[in-house]
């Protein structure tokens, strides 16, 4: 094995519509910000690499559909995925509800180790408000986001996908986290996990082309 | 609570479309409108075997002039029919409004679908012989001649039929020309005969395309000459509601429809031209009903307008924008069941660039009722269906792709969701998407699955190479961005080089997978969806009872089982009805509790008044949001007030039920119905279905009674073993039964008696507001305590303490009415033993949660109302053995039965007359168990089988 050892994750976007899944993902893989996003159908796939420590981290992101509707897929998504970032609106409180019910739905129904960052997005808005202005856009308290990222044992974010602020951090915060399935450590993992990350090792190369790292 | 209702929502459409599961053979109308594309309204009237040709009279009038139709110069059709015509052979149908034909061979070579009101002529052909026949001519033009076959009474009949038919249908005939004015065909033909020449015809409203340009290069795509071929065709073969359509229609379909006709011949072959002329106006007046209303989906729908084919011109502009947004709003309004799903701005933007907003709306309708089913449902159960079918499909025409799949975990499923959904058109470039829509309004669903395998066919050499999803989406993604090129780039063909990706992609398509059929597609829908449903149901079922609020008495088990129970009532009963509501009205609340407790009786006719007005108020207190139904929450919350396992709870629950202001008292009248609840609630008790815990102890007294005595026998003749025969263990229930009637009916008069001798005047309780918290605190010190209190002498104490002046004088004058506050009903309560125990257990547990549905069919078989009251035959059995078994643990086993009736009869206190040191050491030590255990074998109905159990038992253990 190489002294830089490279992992595989899957991660899947949680939350509800349009509070900016899709940007954030955007704004890791690409730096880029779009106004007017094209609604995600299903699900969109997109990968990135990130250098953390010795480690290179390709993340496999599935990007999923926000619409109420399409809850009833989600399943399919985070099946085998080991990360979550479950996104709300810090300007919408319906959207937090939304993201308590997908942590409860993922520490139910996911894999038992996967680790969930809780991010509440769109900061920009309130950037330069003052705290505890009374016409403030923020309807969730950061101390609401971090209690329950407490409660449940998640990472906590808050971020812009506008501005770029804290994006990075999120995905490094995860690939932290991740435990280093290369080489020696690949034997504490499950079979299915590992044959999956020595597959991913064998071609890294060809996907090494598509994926332009912005880290 | 939005995101409740939507799940709620959800469920009660899943109950729906089970409806529709039901394996229910759809009926010969319905076969004959599906393979016809014909509105909901049409059925068949007659049909005949018959042989029909076409002639094409080339003097026809031009439809633009079709208002005098009867100067058609053709008066005689015999100088007409032509000898020579082909005559094919086939049937023919009359609905209400369509004449239809098919041929017998494979029903593609000659058919033809005539509106009547577009028949200007019927004549009866001259017969030269036997033949019946009749030649049509339509305001088009177009000629058929129609030869009957079969007995000629029926042939008569079909005549006279259409005769009446074609009468009846005369007031469709001045929707006619408007609605002509709307179709590119007629233009064109109008156009392009020699009066349309010099004037001045208004192009008829179309798609967005006639205003920003349509997608693609129109002289690549050789627009100009698919458009002569059209007009030739049309020509001959008659257009929109009056076609006759024969191979080359097909053939014109496959080669790529002209844009400009692109719309029209969606809607012909999809058949919402059909919905549409049945249905003129409705579009307009949606919009206009709705007009000021707004809805969840008119949210969702304006979040996603302005992201719809955004790189096409018309949706940078507010014209395309609006014309959207009309369409997904009326269509939100029309079937409120879909309301809005991502997905369909897509699909609209599609049909908008080559449709006029009213065309796109019917063929939006019928695109989802006909060949997306499912697809943008609430649950999306068409769009997971289909995924899990086109992997079954990928599986079975292609095993080495299908086992490199699921070999490396590749989620295939998640990769075609969006082409199913979306019907290819952001997948690839619109040319080519709008081609494969082409085909799809023509043959089908099974045009999706035939191209998506068509995908995977073609790229199975590269797929074959990646190992997981990403390489795989890479391969697929660069394929799409390819399809514009040579399939053979390579090949020194030069024909062959000339040969598209996209090309080559419809030809496996429509030949390799031909097979594929839309029965094919069907069939498999039907093999999955059980699974597919099942994964939903259970995705909703967890989210929703996750939802809950936290309900101390009730486990997720029993959360799982009201659920199942809830949704059972509700779905059985909506089909029935039709609707789609999860809320439970007031008869299916009797119904769910009937399953659940001993005291409701569908259709109970000794008690109907009490249960009714008992049951009423139950709902009443149930319905959190006075919505006139109960939801989910509430029925939850509801039973979990009723299931407490805790005698002060459950008669503050009782009160409560009754002081339905919240005042804290109930008055003289309340007191009356509360009797008369109780007795309503304990009939299963007064008549004896069910025995309590005091009869039963009576019971086990009596049998211990003979148990010691034949133990006595036995150790006094240890040698005759076999001669002395057991103990008798059957008891005279009727004799029980009635005694415990006797109790019940004393205690509710008792109780009447008590409820008047207690409470207090209500000026009086004005008074002594201040002293409530005294009598509360003495309450409280009570309710520690209860069980060892003596209730007659409490009852004595309270008696003297402060009611004796007010006893029996005030109870019945009118000038001091009288209430009773919650201390008091608990003391009036706890004053009798029956209806103590009454409130402190069986109540709750003649609540049986617990027991889960054993098939969806159960409800319908209530054999026993009362096995669910407590238990049924095998759980008392168990019980029982549990019993003996405590005793036989503790003891050695030959004494372990005559432990036993020692045990039981003890705790009634009648001791039995052996006494032993040892047994009774044993009993006040473990009193307290044995009592609950017989105070739940108490609530036994079938006590036969408990006995039988028992005798077994003590047989074995002997």
């Amino acid at each position: 094995m190489n002294a830089k050892s490279s992992t595989s994750v899957k991660l899947v976007l949680l939350g509800e519509a349009a509070v900016g899944k899709s940007s954030l993902v955007l704004r890791f893989v690409s730096n880029d910000f779009q106004e007017n996003k094209e609604p995600t159908i299903g699900a969109a796939y997109l990968t990135q690499r990130c250098t953390i420590n010795d480690r290179t981290i390709k993340f496999d992101i599935w990007d999923t559909a926000g619409q109420e509707r399409f809850a009833s897929l989600a399943p399919m998504y985070y099946r085998n995925a080991q990360a979550a970032l479950v996104v709300y609106d810090i300007t919408k409180p319906q959207s937090f509800i939304k993201a308590r019910h997908w942590v409860k739905e993922l520490h139910e129904q996911a894999s038992k180790n996967i680790i969930i960052a809780l991010v509440g997005n769109k900061y920009d808005v309130v950037e330069n408000e003052e705290e505890g202005s009374e016409d403030s856009k923020r309807k969730v308290s950061i101390e609401e986001g971090k209690q329950l990222a407490k409660d449940e044992g998640l990472l906590f974010f808050e971020s812009s996908a506008k501005s770029g602020f804290n994006v990075n951090e999120i995905f490094m915060a995860i690939g932290h986290k991740i435990p280093d399935t290369s080489a020696g450590a690949a034997s504490v993992n499950d079979n299915r996990n590992s044959e999956r990350v020595d597959l991913t090792v064998n071609n890294d190369s060809p996907v090494n082309g598509n994926a332009n790292c912005g880290c | 609570m939005s995101f409740l209702s939507a799940l709620r929502s959800k469920v009660s459409e899943l109950g729906l479309f089970d409806q529709a599961n039901a394996e229910k053979k759809p009926s010969r109308d319905e076969l004959f409108r599906d393979e016809f594309h014909l509105p909901e309204s049409q059925t068949i009237q007659i049909d005949s075997a018959a042989e029909v040709s076409l002639h094409y009279n080339e003097t026809a009038k031009n439809s633009q002039d079709f208002s005098s139709p009867t100067t058609s110069p053709l008066v005689n059709g015999e100088s007409h029919v032509n000898h020579n015509d082909v005559f094919w052979s086939g049937r023919l149908f009359l609905t209400e409004q369509y004449l239809i034909f098919k041929d017998g061979f494979n029903g593609r070579d000659f058919n033809f679908t005539i509106h009547l009101s577009t028949i200007r002529k019927v004549e009866r052909l001259p017969s030269k012989s036997y033949v019946f026949g009749l030649i049509i001519t339509t305001f088009s033009g177009l000629r058929l001649t129609i030869q009957f076959i079969g007995i000629r009474s029926n042939s008569e009949r079909f005549s006279l039929l259409l005769k009446k038919s074609l009468d009846t249908n005369l007031g469709c005939v001045k929707q006619l020309k408007p609605f002509l004015k709307t179709l590119y065909s007629e233009y064109l033909m109008f156009k392009n005969s020699p009066a349309g020449q010099d004037s001045d015809l208004q192009i008829p409203a179309g798609g967005l395309g006639l205003m920003f340009k349509f997608p693609g290069n129109t002289k690549k795509l050789r627009d100009k000459s698919k458009m002569r071929l059209w007009f030739e065709f049309m020509k001959v073969n008659g257009r929109n509601l009056n076609i006759v359509k024969q191979e080359m229609f097909y053939k014109l379909i496959r080669v790529g429809l002209p844009n400009r006709l692109r719309g029209e011949i969606w809607e012909l072959c999809s058949g919402s031209i059909y919905s549409r002329y049945e249905n003129i106006g409705i579009y307009q007046q949606i919009l206009d009903d709705n007009a000021d209303k707004t809805s969840i989906a008119i949210e969702e729908i304006e979040k996603d307008l302005n992201r719809s084919l955004p790189e096409y011109a018309a949706y940078q502009s507010d014209e395309g924008i609006s014309r959207l947004r009309r369409v997904l709003t009326a269509y939100s309004w029309k079937n409120p069941d879909v309301g809005y799903c991502q997905a369909m701005n897509i699909v609209v933007a599609e049909l908008l660039i080559f449709m006029s907003e009213e065309q796109a709306f019917w063929c939006l309708c019928t695109l989802c009722d006909k060949y997306t089913p499912g697809y943008y449902s609430k649950t999306m159960y068409g769009t997971l269906l289909d995924q899990r079918v086109f992997e079954a499909l990928v599986e079975k025409t292609m095993p080495i792709l299908w086992e490199h799949i699921t070999h490396n975990d590749i989620q295939l499923s998640i990769i075609s969701l969006p082409w199913f959904l979306s019907l290819f058109i952001n997948s690839m470039p619109l040319v080519f998407s709008s081609r494969i829509i082409d085909i799809l309004f023509l043959q089908g669903p099974r045009t999706l699955f035939q191209v998506a395998l068509a995908i995977m066919r073609v790229n199975g050499e590269k797929l074959l190479k990646t190992t997981d999803d990403g390489s795989f989406i890479q391969v697929i993604k660069n394929y799409f961005g390819k399809l514009d090129e040579s399939a053979h780039p390579t090949s020194k063909n030069e024909t062959y080089r000339q040969i598209t990706n996209f090309q080559e992609l419809l030809v496996v398509a429509f030949k390799e997978f031909q097979d594929i059929t839309n029965d094919t597609v069907k069939s498999y829908r039907r093999k999955h969806k059980n699974s597919v449903f099942s994964n939903i149901e259970s995705f909703i079922k967890r989210t929703q009872i996750r939802n809950l609020p936290k309900l101390p008495n009730l486990d997720t088990n029993n959360l799982s089982n009201i659920y199942d129970r809830f949704y059972q009532v509700l779905e059985t009963d909506n089909i029935q009805k039709g609707t789609g509501s999860s809320l439970m009205n007031f008869e299916q609340f009797e119904k769910f509790l009937s399953q659940i407790t001993g005291w409701v009786i569908v259709s109970n006719v000794a008690d109907s008044k009490n249960q009714e007005e008992f049951l009423h108020r139950l709902f009443v207190s149930w319905d959190s949001e006075f919505q006139g139904g109960l939801a989910l929450s509430d029925v939850a919350i509801g039973l979990n007030k009723w299931t407490y396992n805790d005698l002060m709870s459950m008669i503050k629950t009782f009160f409560d039920l009754y002081d339905s202001t919240g005042s804290g008292y109930i008055d003289k009248e309340g007191m009356l119905q509360m009797s008369e609840g109780i007795i309503y609630l304990t009939r299963p008790l007064r008549e004896g279905w069910v025995f309590d815990s005091i009869t039963q102890r009576e019971i086990d007294q009596v049998i211990a009674k003979r148990m010691n005595e034949y133990k006595k026998l036995l150790a006094e003749n240890p040698d005759n073993e076999d001669v002395i025969s057991p103990p008798n263990l059957t008891v005279d229930e009727q004799f029980y039964r009635h005694r415990q009637g006797e109790r019940y009916l004393s205690a509710a008069s008792k109780f009447l008696q008590n409820c008047f001798s207690y409470a207090r005047p209500e000026q009086e309780i004005d008074e002594l507001k201040t002293e409530d918290h005294l009598i509360s605190i003495h309450d409280d010190d009570r309710k520690s305590d209860y069980g060892e209190l003596a209730t007659e002498e409490y009852i004595d104490e309270k008696d003297k303490k402060k009611s004796q002046s007010l006893k029996a004088n005030k109870a019945l004058d009118p000038d001091h009415p009288l209430a009773m506050d919650l201390p008091t009903f608990r003391m009036v309560i706890l004053a009798d033993e029956s209806y103590e125990l009454f409130f402190g257990e069986i109540l709750a547990s003649s609540i049986d949660i617990n027991k889960p549905i054993k098939n969806a069919q159960s409800h319908f078989n209530i054999r026993n109302m009362f096995d669910t009251l407590v238990a049924d035959g095998r759980k008392v059995a168990n019980e029982v053995r549990r019993r003996i078994d405590d005793v036989q643990s503790i003891t050695s086993p030959t004494a372990s039965t005559f432990k036993r009736s020692r045990a039981t009869s003890s705790a009634s206190k009648h001791q039995a007359s052996v006494d032993e040191e040892e047994d009774d050491d044993f009993i006040s030590s473990d009193v307290g168990t044995t009592d609950t255990d017989l105070l739940k074998g108490a609530e036994v109905n079938v006590l036969n089988e408990s006995k039988d159990n028992a005798k077994e038992k003590e047989a074995s253990s002997a």
